[in-house]
């Protein structure tokens, strides 16, 4: 199906268009922040306050407590139903809440869940961002989409201050990943701020302090 | 109001197409209301970014960097894409990318196709073809529903219904969603936009979006949003067909640590967007199956080969330079007569017409140089509006209809007068003889003949002195030469 004239025709025209000029790419300028300069607490309540300007829920906890916290979290959140990916730590699934496991479940089963329960991948302070690389403990891309509520589990250690820190920590770039920075929302209507269009309404983050 | 042409060959001119919505306060209101919330978040979130001025540095160095190399930053992306699972067409025009769609959508046996906003696909009008094959397309982004259900068009790259207010909106999805009790908060209405597509996100099997980035390295594609409709587009269904303009490439993955910075703040004036989705080809066992690129040249690679226009690629669609600029903030986007509105649309769109179409676009600018300051890769979008105008007069020099032109005569007699000294005094002369039949006895020019008229329309004109400085200098030196003597 692919017409492999058009290819030729242009990339031959891109070729003519670009014959004089290549320029190295090591050479182009970064002169842009590269590493932010808080430490890890400065780090920790920076990614806090961000989140919280998008409306969303955030806690901390030691990380010996993120069993009770996540029991805490969910009961607050007034729901029952939660889907989750296979490899989140068994432990995480508490008692007191009806647990669907991610095994191949239908649009139908996973849009039925009130919520859902993931780790993540990094979290960038600057910006209040939550990385999803859809690995073990973050699930398939759909199960962090339909539901209503997502409470996301999140290692003090994986949080950057800076974007460019985070793309630091990525050598291979991952075959998928959602930047998340907040519930979805929209302004589309006189500019006002709504927060839940067709994503997550209710963005709920736990951090779990690794050492004290 | 009927729906406004938005397709630039058959559009009116700037100036015509701009009057009557001039006269339209409410749109205006509109309009103003919305560029200017937009502009005070940008403002701000860049002011508290300490090295702003060295992202633009980097994003433009890398935009003007992917062009500089762009076959071989595509012939790679089309590679790694290709290894990852997708399938990569390639599209000379936009009627050549609207038949690859169609091909695709009849061999999925499609009859409705979800789409996320894509400015691409309006610019080579794939609504209407779609539905002429038989596919009904729905669009997802809040803004696009509104303009779809209310037979509108857009009139902003980013949002693109920030002429409707929140009372039609109200008016339209109660009509066409038969909500008769629908309130008029944005809340409200936003719901029933949630409620309307859930179904439609769930059940159709097809989808269309638009790219923000292709990224060379890992053949992967990325699309920056607000609401989540593109991650349900780019989630759920079975068939994903990605249509991207050559421009979008970008080197590498890390690329993106300076083009979101600059993206999220310069269109919609948060740190970050929302959502950000980035996949390569396809994953087993998450999201569609079947993915398809298309990429569209549409006139791209000859833009690439002109030196001053070159730039004009470099776009990432920000829109910053519409809520800044003080011709688009008056007349909203419908007048420009293309899905590309405000200083960028004025310089891209007669580009992609290959400059036989939209020729009073570069004429819509006041070339006061703010969408230049605002630009977060540094287009110099007045020196292109410059060399652009060059091109369209030098059209015009080509007709023969010009010598019944005052405005051409007025131009060639100035270009003669100003060639030299000698004869600029004597226009000097000439023009103040001339002037004294329209100068008023309280020495100023009320009303002027032919195109004169159109600057005393609104303005006076003060009489020509009696002598110039010149005269004025020379009559001065002789007379202390005499005084010294």
């Amino acid at each position: 199906m692919t017409d492999t004239s058009a290819r030729h025709a242009i990339l031959e025209r891109i070729q003519n268009a670009t014959r004089s000029d290549q320029n190295v790419y090591a050479a182009l300028p970064r002169d842009y922040v590269q590493r932010g300069s808080l430490d890890a607490r400065g780090r920790q309540e920076l990614m806090m306050e961000r989140l919280r300007e998008y409306g969303a829920n955030v806690v901390e906890c030691p990380a010996g407590d993120v069993q009770a916290t996540i029991a805490h979290q969910l009961r607050l959140s007034g729901r029952h139903v939660f889907v989750v990916p296979p490899d989140l730590p068994g432990d995480w699934l508490v008692d007191g809440f009806s647990w669907k496991v991610d095994n191949h479940l239908s649009y139908e089963e996973i849009e039925q869940c009130e919520g859902v329960v993931t780790g993540a991948s990094a979290g960038i302070a600057d910006s209040g961002t939550i990385v999803l690389h859809h690995k073990e403990t973050e699930g398939r891309r759909v199960i962090s989409l339909l539901p209503d509520f997502h409470l996301c589990i999140l290692g003090a250690s994986q949080i950057v201050e800076t974007l460019p820190e985070y793309f630091a920590r990525c050598p291979e770039p991952p075959s998928l990943a959602t930047l998340i920075s907040g519930p979805s929302a929209t302004a589309d209507i006189e500019m006002t701020r709504i927060k839940g269009v067709h994503g997550p309404r209710f963005l709920s983050v736990i951090i779990a302090r690794e050492n004290g | 109001m009927s729906a406004p042409i938005m397709d630039p060959r058959i559009a009116p001119p700037f100036p015509a197409a701009a009057l009557p919505i001039l006269q339209n306060a409410q749109l205006r209101k509109n309009v103003a209301h919305a560029t200017d919330v937009i502009q005070a978040k940008r403002n701000f979130l860049v002011s508290e970014k300490r090295d702003w001025q060295q992202l633009r540095t980097a994003a433009a160095a890398i935009r003007a960097h992917s062009l500089a190399n762009l076959g071989t930053y595509l012939e790679q992306f089309e590679g790694r894409c290709t290894a990852a699972g997708g399938t990569v067409h390639w599209a000379r025009d936009a009627a050549e990318a609207r038949s690859i769609i169609i091909a695709i959508l009849r061999e999925e046996n499609a009859t409705e196709v979800i789409k996320i906003k894509t400015m691409t696909s309006a610019e080579i009008q794939l609504n209407p073809a779609l539905e002429a094959a038989g596919i009904h397309a729905i669009e997802t982004d809040l803004a696009e529903l509104i303009l779809q259900l209310g037979e509108d068009e857009g009139s902003h790259i980013v949002v693109p219904a920030l002429h409707v207010n929140r009372r039609q909106v109200r008016e339209i999805f109660a009509r066409r969603m038969d909500l008769p009790e629908l309130a008029d908060d944005p809340e409200a209405l936003t719901a029933a936009a949630r409620a309307y597509l859930r179904r439609k996100f769930l059940s159709v099997p097809t989808a269309i979006s638009g790219a923000n980035f292709l990224i060379a390295e890992n053949g992967s594609v990325a699309i920056v949003e607000s609401e989540g409709n593109g991650r349900m587009c780019l989630t759920l269904p079975r068939t994903l067909i990605t249509l991207a303009g050559i421009e979008k490439v970008v080197p590498r993955f890390q690329d993106l640590e300076v083009l979101l910075q600059v993206l999220a703040r310069s269109a919609t004036g948060e740190r970050m967007n929302p959502y950000t989705s980035l996949w390569s080809g396809v994953t087993p066992g998450d999201g569609p199956q079947r993915f398809h690129v298309v990429l569209l040249d549409n006139g791209r690679s000859e833009i690439l080969g002109r030196k001053v226009e070159r730039q004009t690629l470099q776009c990432i669609r920000c829109a910053a330079c519409l809520n800044t600029c003080p011709v688009y903030r008056q007349t909203g986007g419908h007048a420009y007569g293309s899905p590309y509105a405000g200083p960028i649309g004025a310089i891209l769109t007669p580009q992609l017409e290959h400059m036989q179409h939209g020729q009073s676009l570069p004429y819509a600018s006041s070339l006061c140089g703010a969408c230049y300051e605002v630009c977060p890769v540094k287009i110099n979008i007045p020196e292109v509006l410059i060399e652009l105008r060059a091109q369209v007069v030098n059209q015009e020099r080509a007709q023969a209809a010009r010598w019944f032109d005052p405005m051409f005569l007025g131009m060639k007699a100035a270009n003669f007068a100003f060639a030299g000294a000698g004869r600029f005094r004597i226009a000097q002369k000439l023009g103040r003889l001339g002037l004294r039949f329209f100068t008023g006895k309280d020495g100023w020019i009320h009303r002027l003949p032919s195109i004169g008229g159109r600057w005393t329309i609104s303005r006076d004109l003060r009489a020509f002195p009696d002598q110039s400085f010149r005269e004025w200098w020379s009559a001065r030196e002789t007379d202390r030469s005499k005084e010294t003597k």
